[in-house]
């Protein structure tokens, strides 16, 4: 009996027990049950805009640092962080780069998180035509709601692609989620390739993205990239790519009929109190408050050592401004530039006193700056694509036409908002400096400086980039510059770092990892790396 | 001990008697099983030291010089036997019985027990005999260079915390490479970490996969089995342990002072400028180290700080135990109550445990027994909020409170006005000022916006000080059995346990703790962790005749909750105040929270065959169900057989006399391995919220894929296969004992976190590729090289050998895996499992000319220059690049030993226990590191200075480092080391002088550990055991790593153990 009353027990416990071991996860929602409706997109959308925060970390020290805008503010440390930013500074970085990797690899994440919707919204790339396909089959969500989504997500895949493509040149052309078996016969497509794709994603998005103007976009809906987004990234693409008869209907149609305009002081664009206004066509979002998405900017940027006197928290000093963007020169002349180096601020240049403060002889970049009460919580957000942009953009695409005429007029709007007087180029040769110089100084320290250089190369030639450098260089190897290259061991001798610069170090070499963990393929290290 | 009471009063007796008288006694020694005479019996007179020895056929003649004596027989496998001869005594014949320790010593496997002389597969156990005197507080340190095949690494020497424990080499890639712990039967992850020691009755290491099978999909990395102590049908024993000792640093680095560097850097300018082969500009003090060593010559006097003593302390170690265990045959109970306190040798680490337990067997009727275990416990971990490493690097200049003369000096800038002497000194206060004085040289120097040290972060003293990192485990386990005779030679057995841990930690910083301006922070870590456990079995056992058969049914099913919740709250009123409820603000981003469970459902069976003890047969077979994968993929079945055979047992054996057991066991089997993270079947998705709108915008749930690992559906167990061939061979009459074991492993479906291209958004993904396998073979001796009734002299020893090699890993021919500073690690095929990969050296550049006549071009910045590693062209291209990367070493030690010999005279007793490691290489990341290197002497002797002053010629200097960032093979260094672990002296006193307080005994001893360590030639650390194993090191892939370790503990015990 009672063995029989043991048994039962046994039989018991093993028929109520297969579900022991039919487990699914109770904390974290799943891949299968996911992008099922149109609340689930949108989170998943959701996903990739904050997925746009984690490639800025890095981004400045592989585009400001490495251009005449800013310097490595500790040249003398051996550490190993100190170290990685050196080597950008210097223009020789190593392959194993710490911060190129995460550029790439968060870029790449987020382009994964994109490939996902738009692979559920059933969207294929068609590399043969250079568009987007909307296939025929049902989505679980209705047209409009397919296209409002997959309209943002292209956005964000191509302007990934844009800086992977202007920072590597051709990189590997991801469309659409790959398992990590099939990537390994994946190589590098090319330059053409990459901005095929480009410009599809981002017609996609001037085509069903919202075309409101700025004035009638829901509250609500401000922060999200929309039809205007597209048109002034895509007039980008196409200056980047010296198609300039391209670009100009696109930012004329910005400036005619988007309702963006420019904020009425320099300060306004930024302030922490007036996000998303009408200057601001896309941003990169920061929210303070401990919830996850504070800006760690402050901290990074305010001056190394100086306690709570700049940020709570004190600061790395990253960042740091070159001496040859402030007017610290001790015989500085004021309003002089040579060549498209476009010299230092203008004292009274309400964009320098923004940009730039000092900490003791230390100067620091204050733009992403304001009240913190916590530790890499600041609320600033970072502007990719400012209304400002737009207009020097399109003086930029029209190029000089003459004396007073509207592409000077552009350049002067900008400087008329911060009270500077007009200017009036009378050659090519002028226009370009001005025009070249505004854009430094309106966009300091907005990662756009090193893009503007490299593009110079053909849309303002004979300007190169490689001279700005070299002149950069030189000008911060001296006294005058605080000697600031010469400081760092082992010592380079101004020679040496001026060859630095040259055609293929303006392209960062593909991480070592990539290259090193494909045992299928060969895959070309950029030139010179 | 009953031996010795039992002589004590014969002594007595027999010195109240004076009549002595002289008598000549002859007599003869036998086996009591088979009756045959037993040759060098050792026959000792009680209390003298006289005695004989029997000869070949068994007989002996010994002269009394009374006509009582008490007689003393020992001899290597037997029981000790005392005789009482009076002046009738003639011809004595004295029949000995076989030691326990030999024939019917027991085995615990898993599932049940084994007679040893049954046991066909490979397995160590390890009896707790003085184990629980041993100065550490955990198992697993205790058990270190003791047993063959187990390597015990001692990787943190914080207090408390895990060693790195591998069985028989490394049978799996990912993770799970530890071993399984089953505690009375539970398999619980976190065993060795607090299982009171004193009440270890064993430990049973399974390690072939015979042994490990009926553990299924958890055996393959082998099994710990950890058997707790019971109670005996006897009269009340009460035991009381009391030890305290202390722990010191055994060595450190030898770190310069800032005055001896910038003297230094003089002496070496001096020495360039002097050089006229040196083309460069000489190399100065910066103006940051003038004003460095300014603060230290001028404002401290001379006197810098030495950071290292500031970290470090002089440590406390305390164990108390009680005990009591008796009962009836009816009631059995083991009680015991421990409280233990180790503390680290750095500030602020401390490590605490209690243990309670109470073991109760009852028969509840003829057929029915019960047992009933419980064992709460409560420990308590202190860390450290800075490493040590931050200590060994911070420069002597900076003094841990002002003082009069540096706060004049820091009050020049105004926003330091506030501070006061006696505040915490903080490097940001000595940036940006006005410096002036001498020079090591003699010439006046004055600077204004010195930046002598600069970081943003403060003093490790000032760090610690305001933090405090203390986590607190709340852990019961407890089970009960019930085991029921069906019928004769059945029973059934019912178990069912439960685990549970709870965890609460607080890891609290005060306001402005690390930097200016933060706000004091609390992070409260709640995690509880359930874990219950059903298990059925039918045993049966049969002898018919010379046949035994023992069959073994089971059922089992285990489930386990994981419940984790993490809040950091912000900004609290007070310092003093810690709960939750006076934080000002929750910090979303270190706020986290997850519940999980784990299932496993198994069946298992064993049927074991035994004629006459001779030929042995063993079968198993486990079928596991696991939640850990995806569906169609969660059963696996484990299968195993061994065969066994003693031969000292046949006919022919018998005149080989040297001989006196001879094992074979052959074994084959194949256990698994699914311990990998839960659902790595499914592609999770995580939060990622994000802020639309105007102004600041409205925070927006988002979700996002995992941004660190790729998942696969189809993953499943990894299988090893395992073959051992393993001999028990005992000689001279037991005087000399071999247990040798060769293995042979194979591993497949690796589970892999394989390394994935960064291109698909992640850089790692889950699959079951490739096969590995372990070759080894592993030696454990003891001999008995002196044994009679005074002096006793053993030896144990054991040497391990073990080889991996990769096979196959899919269609890859390596993978390669990055370290913390982009250290490479190469898994090649055909290869070890881990290869250092990187640049081979030639000493360092000397000269301009040098580098010219070389004709090398290299992409890298700073190949070129002298006094800098020079980089051997390996394939001869005439380019310095990433071509010329190479292999440069491996981690595994070629083997690893242990050695102890414990001695006994009467009363005393000393052991000690030498282990060691031989072969293996590790990655020393200091020299590699400027800020670690800077100061530290055995990284900067003999370094580079100019052409005509080139050093050794192999070290670099310092200024010129160029490659400290890739790996070379200057910082592979060789990790081989041996140690004297431990020493322990112990008395006994006697009993006489106990009796009147009625104690039935007592011991008072001394251990010590690493009283000597010996590190191999070229390794310039000073703890060749520590190891890297977070971040990516926590890959089985990635490893033989270590930076900045933690000085190796010496530890110095008394303690005293009463018996009552």
């Amino acid at each position: 009996m009672k063995n029989i009353f043991l048994f039962s027990i046994l039989v018991v416990s093993i028929i109520s027990c297969n579900k022991n071991i039919d487990i699914l996860p109770q904390s974290n929602l799943y891949d299968e049950v996911y992008y099922k409706d149109y609340d689930q997109f949108n989170a998943a959308l959701t996903g990739c805009y904050n997925g746009l925060q984690k490639p800025m970390l890095d981004e400045w020290s592989l585009t400001e640092l490495r251009s005449d805008n800013a310097i490595m503010g500790n040249p003398t440390s051996g550490s190993i962080p100190n170290r990685e930013l050196s080597d950008l500074d210097l223009l020789i970085p190593n392959p194993a780069h710490e911060r190129i990797y995460n550029y790439w690899l968060n870029s790449y994440y987020n382009i994964f998180n994109v490939n996902k919707i738009m692979s559920n919204l059933a969207i294929k790339y068609d590399s043969v035509n250079g568009a987007l396909n909307y296939d025929t089959t049902s989505t679980p969500v209705t047209q409009v709601q397919r296209k409002k989504l997959s309209a943002e997500a292209s956005f964000i895949r191509a302007y990934h692609y844009f800086n992977l493509v202007r920072l590597f040149g051709g990189v590997f052309l991801i469309h659409k989620p790959v398992s990590p078996a099939e990537s390994k016969f994946i190589n590098r497509s090319s330059v053409s390739d990459v901005y095929k794709l480009i410009i599809a994603d981002l017609k996609n998005t001037v085509d069903y993205g919202n075309g409101n103007p700025y004035q009638s976009i829901g509250y609500t809906d401000l922060g999200r990239v929309n039809s205007w987004s597209a048109k002034a990234l895509l007039a980008k693409v196409y200056l980047t790519l010296n198609m300039k008869t391209e670009a100009i209907p696109l930012l004329q149609d910005i400036y005619a009929n988007s309702g963006y305009k420019l904020q009425s002081t320099y300060a306004d664009v930024f302030s922490i109190t007036n996000e998303m206004n009408s200057e601001i066509l896309f941003t990169v979002r920061y929210k303070s408050g401990k919830i996850g998405l504070g800006s760690p900017f402050a901290n990074m940027f305010a001056a190394s050592s100086s306690g709570n006197y700049i940020v709570n928290g004190d600061g790395d000093g990253y960042d740091y401004p070159a001496y040859d963007l402030d007017s610290i020169r001790p015989n500085s002349t004021g309003n002089n530039f040579d060549s498209l180096r476009g010299s230092e601020y203008d004292k009274t240049d309400p964009r320098r006193s923004f940009n730039i403060k000092k900490y003791g002889t230390k100067l620091y970049c204050s733009k992403y700056i304001s009240n913190l009460i916590y530790e890499d919580d600041g609320e600033n957000d970072w502007p990719v694509i400012r209304y400002a942009d737009v207009l020097l953009m399109l003086a930029e695409a029209q190029g000089f036409i003459a004396p007073n005429s509207s592409s000077v007029q552009l350049i002067n709007q900008i400087r008329t908002r911060v009270g500077l007087a007009s200017v009036n180029p009378q050659t090519v040769d002028e226009f370009y400096k001005y025009l070249s110089r505004e854009r430094r100084f309106e966009f300091a320290f907005e990662n756009q400086r090193w893009f503007d250089l490299v593009r110079f190369n053909t849309t303002l030639k004979p300007h190169f980039a490689e001279d700005a450098l070299k002149s950069h260089f030189t000008y911060m190897y001296n006294a005058k510059g605080g000697n600031h290259y010469n400081q760092y061991l082992p010592m380079i001798n101004l020679n040496a770092l001026l060859s630095q610069v040259n055609q293929d170090h303006l392209l960062l070499p593909i991480p070592r990892r990539e290259i090193d963990n494909n045992t299928n393929l060969v895959i070309a290290q950029n030139p010179g790396y | 001990m009953k031996n010795i009471i039992y002589t004590f009063i014969f002594s007595l007796l027999l010195t109240t008697q004076s009549f002595a008288q002289k008598k000549e006694l002859t007599g003869k020694v036998v086996d009591k099983t088979n009756g045959a005479p037993l040759e060098g019996v050792n026959i000792l007179i009680d209390k003298s030291k006289v005695g004989t020895s029997t000869k070949k056929d068994g007989t002996f003649t010994i002269s009394l010089k009374s006509s009582k004596a008490v007689l003393i027989f020992s001899s290597v496998g037997y029981s000790t036997q005392t005789v009482i001869v009076d002046k009738n005594t003639e011809n004595l014949t004295v029949q000995l019985v076989q030691s326990a320790t030999d024939n019917a010593e027991v085995v615990v496997v898993g599932y049940g027990t084994q007679k040893r002389s049954d046991v066909t597969g490979a397995i160590t156990k390890f009896k707790n005999d003085k184990l629980d005197e041993t100065p550490v507080s955990r198992l697993d340190q205790a058990l270190q260079g003791k047993i063959a095949g187990m390597q015990v690494q001692n990787i943190s020497s914080e207090a408390g915390s895990d060693a790195k424990i591998n069985i028989r080499g490394i049978s799996s890639i990912y993770a799970g490479a530890e071993p399984l712990v089953v505690v009375d039967g539970q398999p619980i992850a976190d065993g060795l970490a607090y299982v009171n020691m004193a009440d270890v009755e064993s430990v049973e290491i399974l390690k072939d996969a015979a042994s490990a099978a009926i553990y299924g999909s958890r055996g393959a990395s082998g099994v710990i089995l950890i058997t707790t102590k019971s109670g005996k049908a006897d009269k009340v024993k009460f035991n009381f342990k009391y030890s305290v000792g202390g722990k010191t640093d055994y060595k450190r680095y030898d770190v310069m002072t800032t005055s001896e560097y910038v003297n230094r850097l003089f002496y070496e300018e001096q020495l360039q400028i002097n050089d006229t082969l040196e083309t460069k500009t000489p190399i100065t003090a910066s103006n940051n180290e003038r004003a460095a060593y300014i603060v230290e010559s001028k404002l401290l006097g001379g006197n810098g700080t030495d950071w290292q003593s500031q970290g470090l302390r002089k440590a406390l170690f305390q164990n108390i135990q009680l005990g009591a265990s008796g009962g009836k045959s009816e009631f059995k109970y083991y009680l015991s109550a421990g409280y233990q306190r180790d503390q680290g040798m750095m500030q602020n680490s401390d490590y605490e445990k209690f243990n309670i337990r109470a073991k109760m067997d009852f028969s509840l009727s003829k057929k029915a027994k019960l047992v009933f275990n419980v064992n709460p416990s409560i420990s308590r971990k202190e860390s450290p909020s800075v490493n040590f490493t931050t200590f060994v690097r911070y420069p002597s200049f900076m003094p841990v409170y002002h003082n009069d003369s540096t706060i004049n000096l820091v009050h020049q800038n105004t926003q330091w006005q506030y501070l006061s002497v006696g505040d915490f000194a903080q490097p940001r206060h000595f940036n940006n000022l006005f410096y002036q004085g001498y020079m090591p040289n003699g010439t006046f120097w004055s600077n204004s916006g010195a930046d002598p040290f600069s970081s943003s972060t403060n003093s490790p003293t000032s760090i610690l000080q305001s933090t405090s990192i203390v986590n607190k485990d709340y852990r019961l386990q407890a089970s009960m059995d019930l085991t029921y005779k069906i019928m004769p030679g059945l029973d059934f057995k019912s178990l069912a346990t439960s685990y549970f841990n709870y965890t609460y930690g607080l890891n609290w910083a005060s306001k402005n703790a690390e930097r200016d301006g933060t706000v004091s922070r609390g992070v409260f870590t709640n995690n509880s962790n359930i874990d219950l456990l059903a298990e059925e079995t039918f045993n049966y056992t049969k002898n018919i005749k010379d046949h035994s058969i023992n069959a073994l049914l089971g059922f089992t099913t285990q489930t386990t909750r994981l419940v984790k919740n993490q809040v950091a709250g912000l900004d609290f009123p007070n310092d003093k105040i810690r709960t939750l409820n006076n934080s000002t603000i929750i910090d979303k981003s270190s706020t986290v929270g997850s519940s999980n469970r784990v299932g496993l459902i198994s069946y298992l069976g064993r049927f074991n065959y035994s004629y006459l003890s001779k030929y042995m047969l063993s079968t198993s077979f486990r079928t596991d169900g696991s939640s850990y994968f995806g569906p169609g993929k969660k059963w696996g079945t484990f299968p195993s057989v061994s065969v066994g055979w003693t031969m000292d047992k046949e006919k022919f054996m018998s005149n080989v006399k040297a001989i006196s057991k001879l094992k074979w066991r052959l074994s084959y089997g194949v256990s698994g391995n699914n311990r990998i993270l839960d659902f790595g079947f499914l592609e999770l998705l995580y939060p990622a919220n994000y802020a639309y709108g105007n102004g600041t915008g409205n925070t927006t749930p988002g979700q996002a894929t995992s941004p660190t690992i790729r998942s696969n559906p189809d993953i499943t167990w990894e299988r090893t296969f395992q073959k051992n061939l393993g001999l028990d061979i005992s000689l001279f009459k037991n005087k000399i004992g071999f247990t040798i074991d060769c293995y042979q492993s194979k591993t497949d479906r690796l589970l892999l976190q394989q390394s994935a291209m960064a291109f698909t958004g992640v850089p790692l993904s889950w699959n079951n590729i490739g096969s590995l396998q372990n070759m080894g073979i592993e030696l454990q001796m003891n001999t008995n090289n002196i044994n009679n009734a005074h002096f006793k002299w053993i030896t144990s020893g054991n040497i391990s050998h073990t080889k991996n090699k990769i096979l196959e890993l899919g269609n890859e021919a390596y993978l390669l895996y990055e370290g913390e500073r982009n250290e490479l690690y190469k898994n090649i095929v055909g290869g070890p499992l881990i290869q250092f990969y990187g640049f081979k050296t030639n000493g360092i550049w000397l000269s301009q000319q040098e580098i010219a006549a070389s004709g090398l071009t290299s992409p890298f910045r700073d190949a070129f220059n002298e006094g800098q590693l020079k980089i051997v062209d390996v394939n001869n291209d005439g380019v310095l690049d990433n071509n010329d990367r190479t292999i440069l070493g491996s981690p595994y030690p070629d083997f690893t030993w242990g050695l102890t010999n414990t001695f006994s005279y009467d009363n005393f007793d000393f052991a000690f226990t030498f282990q060691g490691s031989q072969g293996g290489k590790l990655i020393n990341g200091d020299p590699n590191y400027d800020e670690t290197k800077k100061l530290v002497r055995s990284y900067n002797d003999n370094r580079y200075i100019s052409p005509s002053n080139p050093g050794d010629g192999k070290t670099p200097t310092y200024n010129k480092s160029g490659f400290n960032w890739m790996l070379t093979d200057y910082v592979i260094e060789d990790a081989s080391y041996y140690a004297l672990r431990e020493v322990s002296i112990g008395v006994k006193i006697s009993e006489d002088k106990m009796k009147k307080i009625l104690l039935n005994g007592a011991r008072v001893y001394f251990t010590a550990q690493n009283l000597y360590f010996h590190n191999a030639k070229g390794y310039r650390g000073i703890n060749p055991e520590a190891r890297y194993t977070n971040g990516p090191y926590a890959s089985a892939l990635v490893g033989g790593y270590q930076r900045g370790a933690f000085p190796i503990p010496q530890t110095y015990v008394i303690g005293i153990d009463f018996n009552f």
